[in-house]
């Protein structure tokens, strides 16, 4: 009966801490996205350049001039500047889009998992109706609805991105729920809400994790999507709106559109780093190894 | 005269994340045809790894044999080939596992499973192998065995599936059995119709059955011999009579004094305090003196070799130094 | 002597997949009126196969699986008409040990807390008396106060089934469900429970309802016995004229299936009663004996009319032919 005491109280979470820690490509993913948000954030205290005005003549490719390292826009204005200060919003936008899908996938799936039976008809046919919506037509269709404001448009990629989340849910939340471990909540007279809230969704949170990070960058995507299509927010700097406004003189330039549209490639990138890594993390069957 | 199946001084290693671990250490058992030899311990003791070594089915990378020999009739089956030892399975030796259902395939019907085992190693045409598979349907107690071999694994009960197992093991007349807990997943009714079964065949075919369980009851039901194993070795080895009737090993005598008795018992089980150490963490001495009640420095310092000792074999120092 | 649990014509059914899309919808009865009764500080076995619904009872009887019909008196008062929340309270008098010790334990709690969650959800004592409590509840069942704090899957399965023993101790239950609550340990550990269990009982005077498939487990730790075959019960008896003297065909073929130290191939043992195949499907249960097609005693009788329990002795048997 001593065989416990040699090990220290590693809760799951610590333990998928210390596998991830040990997964290269991962760590890589969060110190490229550490750099990335710590750039958008403070960039903007250290290059003071105004993203919106004209300072120089249009198109000056980069490395010529040394205050313009990455050279100008159509209009002459400063492309550096524009990637720190639309950092923010990019970031942002995805954030958010990925919390809100995540709010209204997780409950919806928990609810449908749960109680089974008409709520899970219901709720399961409501989720089929938005998968089978072309996500970005629809997007599109909400966006100009209403304003194309930062909020409106994440509001517009969670509304689209959501079912994928849900149907996780429900499958996790259905397969843990036949656990011993929920019978003997049951037994102990634990209520249904705490049930799904504190035993669970903490066990279905593995997988939810990871596709929440996932959600990050595909949302990031959609957002310059819809900024490239000329959808976005006119009014915020933003990676994708850099690119939009940019397109049409791709043949003269390449560098308006090709800067940030590497700023979006190693953000997505080292998201999808993170994905993976927690993946592995919580995946037991790696764990052994 | 040797054995028919002699296992000599086996070693088998796993690498793990603790680093290398012997999961055998010094297994020497034998077995001769019309035989059963019980091989009994808890999990973790290593009598599934026995076993799996005997058919060369040791997952290798992370373990293998470091020593020792495993003789089938005088052939040394650690130095044989992948090649021969795919002869060799299923045809000279066969294996029953715990789980029936996970054993067969679930896209074929048990019939062509029973045939194909039968076409691997005979040269019989498929009509013939499928004809092969009723017979040992019927031969095995599967009512409406011509209807039944078409049926596939999910359409039959455990019990079932279980004598669809012994069917496809039997199908070549392999001189050797090992039944890996063929039981534990079935219910006690069904548990008695299999290990009648195996009896059975056993009389039948002549062939040497090395059972491995948890269940005292069963090795006493069943077993010619018995070996014990706790923590990758053999502690105690016999006639099952000697064994069950005059345990030495304070272990063997733990483990069956803590088996709640059929008929009237003590209201107290003797109990063996604490679990088996994970193998990773044996020490010099005796894998089991921490759970031991006659434990002594010579405990911990040398590991205790298998003996003869009164009617049997056994590896305990306070035995040997009769202190018990 | 008190009656602590009465249960009276149990039946629960299990919806199966509608045949077709417009046809009814089959039910499967899992346990068909099933009547005992348990004595305060008694323990009653419920013996069975896999499918003969021995579970299921248990589980309908603390309302964990829902009864279709039947009462089940707890006290004087019928567990199955109380509204939700009066059953929750319920709760802390009755509780549950379940057979798997690595799936009933929350992976993501620290054990200190799985032991002290029934006494949150219960709003029993300050923060300073439930930690006092999982304390002692630990040092009751055999675990060290410096285990506290770790996680389920840092225990062995016997130590997971103590966590799981002073969980459902927290609340001083007076009726403990052990669902199969050993059959997953090694032999060796599976005596340290069974030990802890007998224990328990005569130390705290609890009563169990004590399922199992294993005969030799049942006869140490229950005082009567009660045999389920295809959802019914079709001998209970004292323990002692169960094991002794049992009646019914099945019963003594279960006793005779079970591996026993005293049958030795040495000596020949032949098995004395053997029987065939599997239970039949509880979605169609035949309209007589449900053992009659497996029995080496049936009649024509057997196969038309379903026995009821009838009174032999100190037993109760549901046979046409018994003894």
């Amino acid at each position: 009966m001593t065989e416990a005491t040699e090990f220290k109280a590693e809760s799951p979470a610590r333990e998928a801490w210390r596998m991830f820690r040990r997964n290269i490509p991962a760590v890589a993913g969060v110190i490229m996205l550490t750099g990335i948000v710590l750039a958008t954030l403070w960039g903007t205290f250290f290059y003071g350049g105004n993203p919106y005005e004209i300072v120089w003549a249009p198109h000056e490719p980069p490395g010529v001039t040394p205050e313009f390292p990455l050279g100008t826009d159509y209009l002459g204005r400063d492309i550096f500047a524009g990637l720190v200060a639309g950092g923010g919003p990019t970031l942002a936008v995805g954030a958010a889009a990925a919390a809100i899908t995540m709010v209204i996938g997780v409950s919806l799936g928990a609810l449908a998992g749960f109680y089974g039976g008409w709520v899970d008809n219901l709720l399961m046919r409501i989720t089929e109706f938005f998968q089978v919506l072309p996500t970005l037509l629809f997007a599109m269709v909400l966006v100009t609805l209403f304003s194309p404001t930062l909020f409106t448009i994440a509001m517009a990629i969670g509304v689209v991105s959501w079912p994928q989340t849900a149907r996780l849910t429900r499958a996790e939340v259905m397969k843990i729920k036949e656990l011993e471990y929920v019978t003997a909540a049951r037994a102990i007279g634990a209520r249904n809400r705490r049930i799904i809230w504190t035993v669970i969704l903490p066990n279905a949170a593995p997988p939810l994790i990871v596709s929440a990070t996932l959600t990050i960058g595909v949302a990031i995507l959609f957002e310059a999507g819809l900024s490239f299509l000329g959808l976005g927010d006119p009014n915020t700097m933003s990676w994708g709106l850099m690119i939009g406004s940019n397109r049409a003189y791709i043949l003269d330039a390449w560098w308006p559109v090709t800067f940030p549209g590497l700023a979006i490639f190693l953000t997505v990138f080292s998201v999808s780093l993170i994905g993976d890594g927690l993946n592995d993390a919580f995946n037991p069957k790696l764990r052994e190894r | 005269m040797s054995a028919l199946l002699q296992i000599e001084d086996l070693r088998v290693t796993f690498n793990t994340r603790y680093g290398p671990v012997t999961a055998l250490d010094s297994v020497s058992l034998s077995v001769n045809a019309g035989e059963t030899l019980g091989v009994v311990g808890e999990s973790g003791c290593g009598k599934s790894i026995t076993a799996l070594s005997v058919m060369g089915l040791i997952p290798s990378p992370p373990g293998k044999i470091a020593g020792g020999a495993i003789r089938l009739a005088g052939e040394d089956l650690t130095q044989a080939s992948e090649a021969r030892m795919r002869a060799l399975r299923g045809a000279e030796m066969a294996m029953i596992f715990q789980e029936p259902m996970t054993s067969l395939n679930p896209v074929f019907t048990v019939g062509d499973q029973i045939a194909e085992a039968i076409m691997l190693h005979q040269k019989v045409s498929a009509d013939q192998a499928f004809r092969d598979a009723v017979a040992l349907l019927d031969r095995v107690g599967i009512p409406s065995p011509d209807r039944r071999a078409r049926d596939y694994p999910h359409q039959l009960s455990g019990g079932m599936r279980q004598r669809v197992m012994i069917a496809m093991a039997v199908s070549c007349r392999p001189r050797v059995l090992i039944a890996d807990e063929p039981t534990t997943a079935l219910d006690v009714t069904v548990q008695a119709q299999i290990f009648d079964l195996l009896n059975e065949i056993q009389r039948d075919f002549g062939a040497a059955i090395i059972l491995i369980t948890h269940d005292m009851g069963a090795i006493s039901e069943m077993a010619d011999r018995v070996a014990v194993m706790y923590a990758g070795r053999v502690i105690e080895q016999g006639r099952a009579d000697d064994v069950l009737d005059l345990p030495q090993h304070p272990y063997t005598r733990g483990l069956i004094s803590c088996i709640p008795a059929l008929g009237k018992g003590e209201d107290t089980l003797r109990e063996i305090p604490g679990v088996v150490p994970p193998l990773h963490m044996l020490g010099a001495g005796c894998a089991f003196a921490d759970r031991c009640a006659h434990r002594a420095p010579r405990c911990d310092s040398e590991k205790p070799l298998l003996q003869a000792h009164g009617h049997h074999p056994v590896a305990c120092h306070a035995v040997a130094e009769g202190r018990i | 002597m008190t009656t602590l649990l009465d249960v009276r014509d149990l039946t629960v059914q299990f919806a199966l997949p509608r045949q077709g899309f417009f046809g009814p919808r089959p039910m499967l009865e899992a346990v068909r009126q099933v009547s005992f009764s348990l004595e305060q500080g008694r323990a009653l076995g419920i013996v069975g196969e896999s499918g003969s619904g021995k579970t299921t009872t248990a589980m309908a009887t603390i309302r964990l699986v829902e009864a279709a019909g039947g009462q089940v008196m707890f006290q004087g008062e019928d567990l199955l008409q109380l509204d939700d929340e009066a059953m929750r309270q319920r709760r802390r008098d009755v509780q549950l040990i379940f057979q798997d010790p690595y799936s009933s334990l929350n992976p993501r709690a620290r054990v200190a807390d799985i032991v002290r969650e029934p006494m949150d959800l219960m709003e029993i004592g300050t923060p300073e008396e439930r930690r006092a409590r999982v304390t002692e509840l630990f040092r009751l069942v055999g675990l060290r106060p410096d285990q506290l704090n770790l996680f389920p899957h840092q225990f062995s399965g016997g130590q997971r089934q103590r966590i799981s023993i002073a969980r459902a101790l927290t609340t001083n239950p007076k009726l403990l469900v052990c669902d199969e609550p050993v059959s997953a340990l090694d032999v060796a550990i599976q005596a340290q429970i069974l030990n802890l269990l007998a224990r328990l009982k005569a130390e705290l005077g609890l009563s169990y309802l004590f399922i199992s498939h294993d005969l030799g487990v049942v006869r140490h730790v229950c005082d009567d016995v009660a045999v389920m075959y295809l959802g019914k019960i079709v001998e209970m008896a004292p323990r002692d004229a169960l094991f002794d003297a049992p009646q019914h065909p099945y019963t003594q073929a279960l006793l005779s299936a079970a591996p026993s130290l005293a049958r030795r191939k040495s000596r020949g043992y032949v098995r004395p009663v053997k029987i065939s195949g599997d239970p039949p499907s509880p979605i169609n249960p035949p309209k007589g004996c449900a053992f009659a097609d497996r029995c080496p005693k049936a009649q024509d009788v057997c196969r038309k009319v379903q026995p009821v329990l009838e009174p032999i002795g100190p037993s109760r048997v549901a046979c046409h032919f018994p003894g």
